[in-house]
């Protein structure tokens, strides 16, 4: 569950279910939940937005205009 | 080549133009990224990256206008990796990984194997930690990380992606996780943080 509520895979009902009432009462996935939704949030700002590098763009653009 | 199952299409060359630069060539750093990750290292990435667009080009009366086009890249991209690039590499033989992901996902060794890692441990990877942690897994598990947390999709999208059914792309995705957090709580031991 935990996994579909992070995902956004999850129904409303079960959003609500899980973030309003369980989390309240269990502690390993309150714990849980917020490890997972900051590895999840480092992922995204530490991986991500590399550029390509422009001379692969120019590469390509030549050989698509070729064939 | 296996794409999208969709009727085949036909485009005149400007459209065909058109949808390759409007369509296709905006994913072009997603794409340099996840090959990137893929190969670890950037002329590959770079081959594999051009290898893709030329197929996407060749055959993009496959591709319906409008639909996912990040997706269809993405498949083609991974379709290719595992094809050419594997191939060519010196990885060892591959694991059975559905037989390995069964055992994995018995409750009984998901409990001992999660690490007790710390959100704080996590606020002071400011560094490469959770790259090279990402970098570390095995690349059926890695991918799973890439398609979801870094380029969003969703598990149905995922599931084509990688051609497997939506179950088996939640179970590695768990599996990817937990070994995620066991490398960062290894570099959280490291850190000086206790993790237990």
């Amino acid at each position: 569950m935990l996994q579909l509520i992070l995902d956004g895979e999850a129904t409303h009902e079960q959003k609500e279910q899980f973030l309003k009432h369980h989390l309240d009462e269990c502690l390993p996935c309150y714990k849980n939940y917020h490890l997972e939704l900051k590895i999840k949030e480092l992922l995204k700002t530490k991986c991500c937005g590399g550029q390509a590098p422009s001379d692969l763009v120019e590469q390509i653009k030549s050989k698509i205009g070729a064939e | 080549m296996e794409l999208e199952e969709a009727p085949k299409q036909h485009y005149s060359e400007e459209e065909k133009q058109n949808i390759f630069n409007n369509e296709f060539m905006p994913h072009i750093h997603s794409m340099y990224n996840f090959g990137y990750r893929l190969t670890l290292d950037q002329d590959d990435s770079k081959d594999l990256v051009q290898d893709t667009y030329l197929k996407a080009y060749r055959f993009i009366e496959s591709f319906q206008k409008g639909t996912n086009a990040k997706a269809w890249l993405f498949r083609i991209l991974k379709n290719s990796f595992i094809n050419d690039y594997r191939k060519k590499s010196k990885e060892p033989s591959k694991v059975d990984y559905q037989e390995v992901e069964t055992y994995y996902n018995s409750e009984e060794v998901d409990r001992q194997i999660t690490p007790d890692l710390r959100v704080e441990a996590l606020k002071d990877m400011i560094g490469d930690e959770i790259s090279n942690a990402l970098n570390a897994l095995d690349v059926d598990f890695r991918t799973v990380i890439i398609l979801c947390d870094l380029e969003g999709f969703k598990y149905d999208e995922m599931a084509k992606i990688l051609d497997i059914p939506i179950g088996t792309v939640r179970s590695r995705l768990h599996r990817a996780r937990n070994l995620l957090k066991e490398k960062l709580s290894e570099y959280a031991k490291q850190m000086g943080y206790k993790t237990t």
